[in-house]
């Protein structure tokens, strides 16, 4: 390091310093996910209030293990969308990976070595997915449109179009990965492990920085030396090896492989990422906020059985609910340093500023 | 060729008449006051600038009265009735014109498109290019643009981009045309013509603002000034004859840097100061060709030497930085590093010691939504993978901030980078690659935008890295200032047309003999 001339080493100059970086780090927490988990806490009191059976611990539970597979593909997806990048295809390599691994148990491959091919697979289908996009410079939009047929298609035609059953349900593989530990179904304990090693990964290590580095400037990104190629193909992968543990899990909980499940997962996954505040634009991302976005979108599920609500009406009320959420969390971003207060006053003269 | 001298101002039709004013403006930005009591009057058919430190608060004056920013305190008057307009195209509905410092262009759409952002000019219905050429074309030529209409505007250099800008601006016809900061990018000769086109707007009964740190030149176009310091007015709408270099520097810096300090202003013509010897080769030039660009070029830059770069535009002093860097690859020809390796990739340069610093900081120099540390870090840790795969927060950030305070960019390092002033901007590029330690610089226009005072510290910061270290270090550097070139540079070259036409140091290193050779053979 040189510093030549003019550096005045005052120490006396706290200005520059770094400042109280532990609360500052709290209140930036607080702060990026503080949207998404009042939605949650309040869409969970709202139910429970109208239907006390709602919030018995049982049906908690459920709705948590009902969200943990596009939980892990949101966790997944946040990387690939805080570069300015998109994966279509976590569905598709979801439901691959399903199949590929029934069939490998089906045809007596002993279940736990399956995840020996199914994850790394899981890991080439999402790195596949960056080769291409940086070999034929087309946005991973459309390149991910494409491979999400492919990957689909070839779970189609492995499963030959129909559900794989009569697997050794008495496996350990099946009653672990499928089952619970300490009474929290595993596949969440998956989840809370994802969202803490995630966290760090995005937050705090320099692989995160690349990618929202990236994200936030690729022009920038490409003057200051960044290894755009490398990073983001480990994105991608990293985002279609959390689709892959997604299917390992469904597998195990299902114990079957069904070619059709997961249509539409990867829109799921990206509006739980949106909810949870992390930017179609890039440089900004949450895993939090995904997990917690993809959590709300489960309970609007739940809630809207409970409520009897048709089953025709639930897709537009999970709809309604996403621009719900997303509104109020823009708001309360833009009234950042303001207190919780203020924040929902700014949120209720946002809503009707318009009407007026 | 415009006239180098200006000439006697038109006498206004009328006398002057104010059209815009802005009246005890207060602005706070999170508590912290940008602006008090300031205000500023513009009279019809006047030029006005407005000049101060970096941060003193000019573009937000600007951007308050033309609608961008709402002031806390004060008003805006426009013909003498309170306006506040919601949004800007409003202000340019009532003839207010801005364009701010950080351009505004629409990268992916067409000049034309840019040119008339609500839509194109329709004839029988529809849009038609021909009419656009028709409207934009006297406007393009007047400030020297030749351009293609449907050319992207993504892939025009900053300085046709700014000229687009103006143009955007003048399309309008507004009664009140601001600049900011329009001559930081521009080269000598599209500086001239704009002198031109703003006087004959003069002629118009237009009142124009503009901002600048070249004070020379605000005293050769203006006819008034107004000088901010930390937000407050200083010189109030001086008559500029009444004011004259030292009067302006001592408005902005206050009375106690009216003496020219020897650290604010280093012992000019470096190169007649005691004999350096030259180190050995770093970067080497062997008769490289890139097609249109640069003709069979073979240069040598020496370790503790600064060399320049000059030429008009197109004239490949900017490729020569770009094959260097490895931003462009030679066509034929060869390019050595120190350890004589070939630039094959920006990445690959940066590797290897290169520090590429741009002029356009908005699109490659800087995060604007990142804190300014991780801007300052971002290369040696994320480029150049110096420090560890987990975040060290606090020797980052303390390492940003030694340098952020060496180079003295206005607040913290933890503040977002877009809220800095356009200045302070510039230093966090400049701070982002100092910070790797290179042992190759290339430059381009690296003080845009900042103030004499940061400008002549910018340039004893980069005297020295090329003097200090072991072996010292090689900058390379282009500058649309020639002042810049013949205060910094041992030695300068000068291209035409992809070649080198020229070689001027010592004595023989003015500005006047860079304009020259510059300008040679296409005169007449
Ligand atoms: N959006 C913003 N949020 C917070 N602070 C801001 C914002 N915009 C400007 N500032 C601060 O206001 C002060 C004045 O900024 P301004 O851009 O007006 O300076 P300037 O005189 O134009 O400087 P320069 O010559 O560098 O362009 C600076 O300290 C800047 O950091
Ligand atoms: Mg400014």
């Amino acid at each position: 390091m040189t510093q030549p001339v003019t550096a005045e080493e005052s120490t006396a100059d706290r200005s520059h310093g770094a400042g109280p970086r532990g609360r500052a780090w709290r209140r930036r927490l607080m702060r990026d996910e503080l949207g998404v988990s009042l939605v949650l806490v309040l869409l969970v009191a709202a139910a429970g209030i109208a239907h006390p059976a709602f919030v018995h611990k049982d049906n908690l539970l459920s709705i948590a293990q009902n969200s943990s597979y596009v939980g892990l593909m949101a966790v997944g997806m946040v990387f690939a969308l805080a570069m300015r990048e998109v994966d279509l295809s976590v569905g598709g390599t979801y439901t691959l990976c399903l199949v590929v691994g029934a069939v490998l148990i089906r045809d007596g491959t002993d279940p736990w070595l399956s995840l020996l091919v199914t994850l790394p697979l899981a890991a080439l289908l999402g790195a596949f997915n960056g080769l291409v996009t940086t070999v034929l410079e087309i946005p991973s939009f459309i390149v991910t449109l494409g491979t999400a047929m492919l990957y689909r298609g070839m779970a189609l035609a492995l499963a030959d179009g129909r559900q794989i059953s009569n697997l050794p349900a008495g496996n350990s593989f099946f009653t672990v990965l499928g089952g619970t530990v300490l009474s929290v179904p595993t596949s969440v304990w998956v989840l809370l492990v994802a969202l803490i090693v995630f966290t760090v990964v995005l937050t705090r290590t320099r692989f995160g920085a690349q990618v929202r580095a990236i994200g936030s400037n690729p022009e920038a990104a490409r003057f200051s030396g960044l290894p755009i190629t490398r990073t983001r193909i480990k994105a991608l992968a990293l985002t279609g090896l959390m689709s892959g543990v997604a299917g390992a899990l469904a597998l195990a909980f299902f114990i079957a492989g069904d070619p059709t499940v997961g249509q539409g997962y990867e829109l799921t996954a990206i509006a739980a990422c949106i909810i949870g505040g992390t930017s179609l634009a890039g440089g900004r991302g949450s895993v939090p906020g995904a997990v917690f976005g993809s959590l709300i979108l489960s309970v609007v599920a739940a809630a809207l059985v409970f409520f009897q609500v048709p089953i025709n009406w639930t897709t537009f009320a999970t709809g309604a609910v996403i621009l719900l959420a997303v509104a109020l969390d823009s708001a309360l971003r833009r009234s950042r340093g303001v207190g919780l207060k203020q924040g929902a006053a700014a949120v209720v003269s946002r809503l009707f500023r318009r009407s007026a | 060729m415009p006239a180098e001298h200006v000439g006697p101002p038109p006498v206004p039709p009328h006398p002057p008449r104010t059209v815009l004013a802005a009246t005890a403006v207060g602005k706070r930005y999170d508590g912290i006051p940008v602006l008090a009591e300031a205000g500023i009057t513009l009279r019809a058919g006047e030029v006005h600038a407005l000049v101060g430190e970096n941060g003193a608060g000019k573009s937000t004056l600007v951007k308050i009265l033309s609608g961008v920013v709402r002031p806390d305190t004060g008003r805006v008057l426009l013909d003498g009735r309170e306006v506040a307009f919601a949004t800007s195209r409003q202000a340019s509905a009532a003839g207010v014109a801005l364009v701010s410092q950080e351009l505004a262009i629409f990268g992916d759409l067409s000049v034309a498109e840019n040119l008339f952002p609500h839509g194109l000019p329709r004839r029988a219905g529809l849009t038609s290019n021909a009419e656009a050429e028709r409207r934009a074309r006297p406007v393009l030529d007047e400030l020297g643009l030749r351009l293609r209409l449907d050319t992207r505007a993504g892939d025009l250099d900053l300085a046709d981009r700014q000229l687009l800008e103006i143009c955007r601006a003048l399309l309008t016809e507004p009664r009140v045309l601001i600049l900011d900061e329009p001559t930081s990018a521009l080269p000598k000769e599209a500086v001239d013509r704009l002198a031109a086109v703003l006087l004959r707007t003069r002629g118009r009964g237009i009142a124009v603002l503009y901002i600048s740190h070249y004070l020379e030149e605000v005293l050769r176009f203006s006819q008034r000034v107004t000088v901010l310091r930390d937000g407050r007015v200083t010189l109030g709408g001086a008559e500029i004859a009444t004011v004259d270099l030292a009067a302006l520097v001592t408005a902005m810096l206050g009375e106690e840097h009216a003496a020219p300090e020897p650290r604010a202003a280093p012992a000019p013509a470096p190169a007649s100061g005691p004999a350096r010897e030259p180190g050995a080769a770093a970067v080497v030039l062997d008769s490289v060709t890139v097609p249109g660009r640069l003709d069979r070029v073979s240069l040598t830059a020496r370790r503790r030497e600064v060399v320049g770069l000059a030429g008009l535009q197109g004239a490949g002093h900017l490729t020569v930085l770009e094959v260097t860097g490895g931003r462009a690859r030679p066509a034929s020809g060869s390019v050595r590093l120190p350890g004589g390796v070939a630039p094959r990739s920006l990445r690959q340069a940066t590797g290897h010691g290169v520090a590429f610093v741009p002029s356009d900081r908005k699109r490659y120099g800087l995060m604007l939504d990142r804190p300014v540390w991780e801007n300052i870090t971002s290369v040696s840790w994320l480029g150049l993978h110096r420090g560890g795969l987990l975040l060290h927060r606090r020797a980052l950030v303390d390492r940003a901030a030694r340098s952020a305070r060496s180079l003295r960019v206005d607040g913290g390092v933890h503040r977002r980078t877009g809220e800095l002033s356009g200045g302070n901007q510039q230093k966090v590029v400049f701070a982002k690659w100092l910070d790797t330690d290179p042992s190759v610089m290339l430059l381009d226009d690296p003080t845009r935008g900042v103030d004499i005072r940061a400008r002549a510290e910018m340039h004893a910061v980069i005297r020295a890295l090329a003097d200090e270290g072991r072996e010292g270090r090689a900058v390379l550097v282009a500058s649309t200032d020639l002042s810049e070139l013949v205060e910094l540079c041992d030695r300068v070259l000068v291209l035409q047309r992809g070649r080198i036409v020229d070689e001027l140091s010592g004595e023989r290193l003015t500005q006047q003999a860079l304009s020259v050779s510059m300008n040679a053979g296409f005169a007449g």
